[in-house]
Parts: structure tokens; sequence; C-alpha cells
């Protein structure tokens, strides 16, 4: 027998029964389209929190902190220092693309009245490249001047030490006109000598301390984002790497540098040792991986990745939950339709057993059921996404924005595949349910079949 | 009809035995025929004698307890359920007392269904079943669904449908049980019209011996034993002379 003509009865008897069908149809449609909406808000609710997360950093990004640094290693004859050499380590891992090492330094800076404490840090070029601007552009490589990558949020710092006003300011309104761009910045790196320059001016041997030298450096750009958007970058300023490791050289000279640790006779090293690394991964899969290999090496290693996977992990929950609810009623959907082909097949044992007496294949009896049956899912899965599709549009249109108003985003999304995966699914339940009565149909005796009356 | 033929269908010591309770039935006890080619058997007994069932074992519907069915030259009391109805969609046409047309198809298509079975495409199956609705006499209700036609009518296309597949045999299960007595002759007379100008083999099973009368032989058949065999020989005029004595056999039908 010929599928089509299989087709054509199969259809033929679902539009005999059109109200039943309906209904058995309507039944589907419910069941495939509430697994469809709560997946979908699983989905969303996962892809929120991963832009969410995003959003705060680069996820493929693992920190690398130095233990040694804050001193407790004393006993330890090598202290596990990150320098160059470690840096060219991290990048012969695996699956790494780059590894930044972070050279931070506290300094001073001035503009007019004005004040602030502020991390200087030095870093390479292609880590440089990943800071978003608002304006400027990054410092040249290869140029031996200093030039700052200013933090968004660096304004907040600045305070005027002759007004009692310190610390935090409330409201953006408040914080102080600091132009980094059009009005000179300097810069005092040598920190020490600077309070001992205010606090009396003697240093150690007694002698008179001078004030150290003040630094005009130029701004070569603003991070993007206004004074209120926090980001990884906000609170820093940035400059190139090999450009600060010349200034403080030229500073220090041979005295220890602040910031960088010094031997067991208090003498610094004739090497940079970094307080920090950012490690670029190529591939989000790849950061635990990598971020392990790192630990092994004896560093602490931070990602946004053990954060992304807690969540991910709590949204797969969500996910199996909500759609464990949708299973239930297409679960019930799929006994309507094992009920709608057993009464069927009641109805029609009669018209079964002329098929058979007329030389009708028996898995050609069974195989019409079993279309009628998947058809009916596919029925179901069709109209379901499409209600589904409604649905996800009214709860985007008018729910999103009440109960979360700080995630943007759509709350409720049917990628293709899940609409794919569902049709797929209603047509597989629909022909499951009617595999049993299919199964009946065909075993049916021709001989009762036809005598019945 | 008596020359010499090739046998089409051959019975050898065919037994059905029930059990009901504890007892044995006989419902079949012993039964040995050869139908030929060409032939317009009847199988006559009253209700009970086993007649049915032989003719359901015939077509492969029912199995032998024991014995040998032999048909074209195969024997099918071995055939799985499946080997039966593929036997039955290649050799077998069927005509039924109750019609048993498909109530959602109307008269071509329900000639044609037997075809699709076939894998025939539904051009050539339509054709077919066009052809042969016009041979039994119903142009004018091709398009016609089985609920808005006579009783005759639907047997008519009963009997289109037997033929269309180019059976080796049709059976007739009471074919004229529910028509009344007019539409009886003619069903019974486009039957032996078609036996004999297609040369085609029709058994059929009836309890009433005036319906049998219609056919070249008569098997009577009494507890599940042949009986006696009779021969009729049938003329053209034969019919003028049957039709003034046939009415009070005709009381006890219902019309369909």
């Amino acid at each position: 027998m010929k599928f089509s003509d299989l087709l054509s009865m199969s259809v033929n008897n679902l539009r005999r029964r059109k109200l039943r069908t309906f209904l058995t149809v309507l039944g589907v449609l419910i069941g495939t389209a509430s697994i469809v909406v709560m997946v979908s808000l699983g989905i969303g609710f996962n892809e929120l929190t991963m832009e969410q997360i995003a959003s705060y950093g680069s996820l493929t990004e693992v920190s690398v902190y130095s233990n040694a640094m804050w001193g407790g290693n004393e006993s330890s004859k090598d202290p596990n220092y990150m320098t160059d050499d470690v840096i060219a380590q991290f990048e012969r891992i695996d699956h790494v693309d780059a590894a930044s090492p972070l050279l931070e330094t506290s300094v001073l800076m001035t503009q007019g009245a004005y004040q602030a404490y502020i991390n200087l840090v030095g870093v390479s070029q292609s880590y440089m490249k990943n800071i978003p601007l608002k304006e400027g552009r990054i410092p040249e490589p290869g140029n031996r001047d200093l030039q700052m990558i200013v933090g968004n949020m660096v304004a907040r710092n600045f305070s005027n030490p002759k007004s009692n006003r310190y610390g935090f300011y409330d409201d953006s309104s408040s914080i102080p006109d600091i132009d980094f761009i059009n009005r000179p910045m300097f810069v005092i790196f040598d920190m020490d000598a600077y309070y001992q320059s205010q606090n009396g001016g003697t240093g150690e041997g007694g002698t008179t301390v001078k004030p150290p030298k003040k630094y005009l450096i130029p701004t070569a750009g603003l991070v993007e984002g206004g004074a209120e958007d926090w980001n990884n970058y906000s609170y820093s300023v940035y400059v190139d790497l090999d450009a600060l490791k010349a200034q403080l050289k030229q500073i220090f000279k041979k005295k220890p540098i602040p910031n960088q640790p010094t031997n067991k006779k208090g003498k610094p090293y004739n090497y940079f040792i970094y307080q920090q690394a950012i490690v670029e991964v190529d591939d989000m899969n790849n950061v635990t991986a990598v971020q392990k290999a790192i630990t092994d090496m004896g560093f602490q290693a931070n990602s946004n990745m053990e954060w992304l996977e807690q969540s991910q992990k709590q949204a797969k929950m969500v996910q199996a939950l909500l759609g464990g609810i949708g299973a239930v009623s297409l679960f019930v959907a799929a006994i309507g339709i094992a009920n709608t082909m057993m009464m069927s097949i009641y109805e029609r044992t009669k018209e079964i057993g002329i098929l058979k007496v007329l030389g009708c294949d028996m898995n050609n009896i069974r195989n019409m059921f079993l279309l009628e049956s998947g058809f009916i899912g596919f029925l179901g899965g069709i109209t379901g996404i499409l209600f589904s599709y409604g649905v996800s549009f009214l709860i985007n249109r008018f729910l999103s924005g009440r109960f979360m108003s700080n995630m943007p985003g759509d709350l409720s999304r049917i990628p293709p595949w899940l609409s794919l995966t569902a049709v797929g699914f209603a047509i597989f339940v629909g022909m499951a349910a009617g595999f049993f009565p299919a199964l009946r149909a065909m075993k049916l005796s021709p001989l009762a079949a036809i005598r019945n009356e | 009809m008596t020359e010499k033929k090739s046998p089409m269908i051959q019975v050898k010591n065919l037994y059905k035995v029930y059990k009901v309770g504890n007892s044995k039935v006989y419902a079949l006890n012993g039964v040995d025929f050869t139908i030929y080619k060409g032939e317009f058997c009847a199988i006559v007994g009253p209700s009970g004698s086993g007649k049915s069932t032989l003719l359901n074992m015939l077509a492969g519907l029912e199995k032998p307890s024991k014995g040998e069915i032999v048909i074209g030259g195969s024997h099918i009391e071995k055939l799985s359920e499946n080997q039966l109805v593929s036997f039955r969609r290649k050799h077998v046409g069927f005509i039924f007392q109750s019609y048993n047309l498909l109530q959602t198809m109307n008269a071509v298509e329900n000639v044609a269904l037997p075809l699709s079975f076939r894998g025939v495409t539904k051009k050539a199956r339509n054709e077919k079943a066009k052809e042969y609705i016009k041979l039994v006499g119903l142009e004018k209700q091709m398009k016609h669904m089985a609920n808005e036609m006579s009783g005759g009518q639907q047997q008519r296309v009963g009997i289109a449908r037997a033929l269309a597949v180019d059976p080796k045999i049709i059976f007739a299960d009471e074919p004229t049980g529910n028509l009344d007595s007019k539409t009886t002759r003619e069903i019974l007379n486009l039957m032996q019209k078609i036996v004999r100008e297609q040369n085609q083999t029709l058994v059929m099973v009836t309890h009433d011996n005036y319906i049998a009368k219609f056919a070249d032989r008569q098997f009577h058949i009494v507890d599940g034993k042949i009986f006696k065999i009779e021969e009729q020989h049938h003329e053209e005029q034969h019919h003028e002379e049957q039709q003034h004595e046939d009415t009070k056999e005709d009381m006890g039908y219902e019309e369909g």
C-alpha cells in the first residue's frame, strides 16, 4: 500500500470525527505549549544570567593571584612569585591564548585642589585592547612615555583634603569636577617620600626629605560607561606595562619599589614581581581546565566560570522543574490520544475486519492507526508551537518588565531547536500513545470483525 | 458446464473441531470435494450445518483442525496469518451478506479500495473501478456514498469490488440475504452472467435451496458432511420458468 494512500485514509478517518479530533488535538496543543513555554522561561532565565555575568567581565578570563605576595611564605626558600618566566609558563598551558601580567602600584594623583590615591596598573597591550573605551585611544605600543587609560569611576576617588569631605559620593552630582583629558594631572609615585615630607619632613637618618617629584602624565583614553556604571575597569587607571616598569626603575633606582616584595635581606629583586595576571582562554569550556592547571602551579586562580557554573546548575534545575510541570500536561494529552484511538478502534472494528478480509496487509493496518495518532500529535505540536509564540510574546511584553526590571532582555525565549524538538516530540508522543491501540487493531480477527453488526 | 476443466479448489478430508467445555463439536466432519475453474458453486445447508465454517476456511479466515485445502495449486492450511492476508489480496474476491462497503467512501472508491492494498496508483485503480461499476450497471451511481444507495445497488458495488482485483476465486457469503426477492433475482442473474462472461470461479454459501438452484453445482451439507451434490444445467430461458414459483420462499427476506 502506498504511503500517500495510507495517509489519505488516516486523514479521512480523522476528518470523519471532527469534534473528537479537535478535542484530542487541543489536549496535545496545551501539553506542547505548556512544555515549550516552561522550557522557554528556563532558557530565558539561563541566558539572562549568562548575559548578566558576561557583562561583569569576560567569561574566558582567569585572574591569577600569587599566594606569596602577602607574606606568610617566610619559611619557604623560594617564594612562588609571578615573574615574566611564570607568565610565559601560563602562556604554554593548552587552550591559553594570552597571559597578561598586571603590575599594580599605588600613586597619588592631584588636580587643582583635589587629590586621590589611585591604583595604577601596568598592563600589556593585548590586555589594554580589551578595555572598552568611551573616548580617546589606547597608547601606541613601544611608546616609552606613560599615557593613562582612566576608569569611568576614578573621579569618585578624588577629594579635597582641605575640606572635611572624604570617602564616597552617594550621588553623581557631588562627584568632584575632574577632567582627565583637558586639564593637567600630576602623579606622585614615591608615596613614602611624600608622607615623610608631609609629616615634618624628616627621614630615617634624620635628614630632611625633599618632597618627591610630581610627574605630569597625559590621559590617552577614558573607559566606557558613566560614573554610575560599574565594570571591571571602573576604578583603576591603566598604563603600558613596559612604560611603567621603565618609569619605576628611573624613579626608585636602587631603592625598593613599593608593592614589590624584598628578599630576606630586605633588598629588592632585580626583576618585577606581579601581583596579578589575567589569562585569556580560547573557549569558555576550557576555562575550568586552565584554572586547575594554574592552581596546580601554586597560584590562586579565579574566574567568572565558577559563578557561571553554579548559576547554570541552578538554571538547569529551574528548567527541569518547569519542563517537568509541562511534561505532566503532555502526558495527560498522550492518555487522551490513546483513549481516542481505542474508541476509534472499537467503532471501526467491523471496518478493520473488512479491510483484513479484502487483503489489507496487517502492517498497513497498524501503520494506518499509527499515522492517525501521529497526525494528531503533529497537529497538536504545530498549533502548540504557534500558541507558545503567542504566550511567549505576551510574557515578554507584559510580565518581563514588571517582575525583572533589573534584567533587560526577554524572559521567555523559544529558539528554533526548541520548536522543532517540540513538534517532533509531539509526533512521537502521539505515535507512542497510538502504538498499543494500533497493535490491537492489527491483531483483530477478521472473522470476529465482520460478524460485528 | 461439465466439460473437463482444471481444478481450482481441492478439499481433502477436512475437519474442524470446536471444544465446548469438555465435549467436542464437529463443525466439519471429513469433507472432500473439488471445484473447477469457471464454475458457479453453491454450498447449501441449514444453519449450524458448518457451511459458513467451510467458506471461512476456504477463504483463509479460519484454520482447519485437520485436512488439506489446495487453491490454485497451493496449500493454504499451513499459511501464517500474514501469508493468508497476502493470499486473499492476490487471489480472492469477497461478497458479503451485509455488503460491507466503507461508509466514508463513494462507489468508485469502494471498488478501488482492494487495489490500493496492492499499491496500484490512484489513477489506474479508479479507471478499473469505473469499468467494473459499469459492468454491474451502476454508471449513474459512481459518486454516490454507500448510504445513498439501495441494498441492491450496494451489493452490485460489492460484486464490482470482488471482481476488480481479478481474483482466481470469488466467495459470496449469503449475498442476497438482505435483499428482497426481485433484487435477489437480479443479483443472482448478474453473478451467473459474470461467471460465464469473465470465466470466474464463484463459491456461494446459502441456506436457501431456491437460491442455490442458480448455481451450476450444489453441495448440500448437513452436520459437517457433504450429503449430496446436485448438478443443474442452466439455459437462458431457465430463469423465466423459475420466476413464477419463487414467491413462497421470499416471504422471510428483509429488505437491506
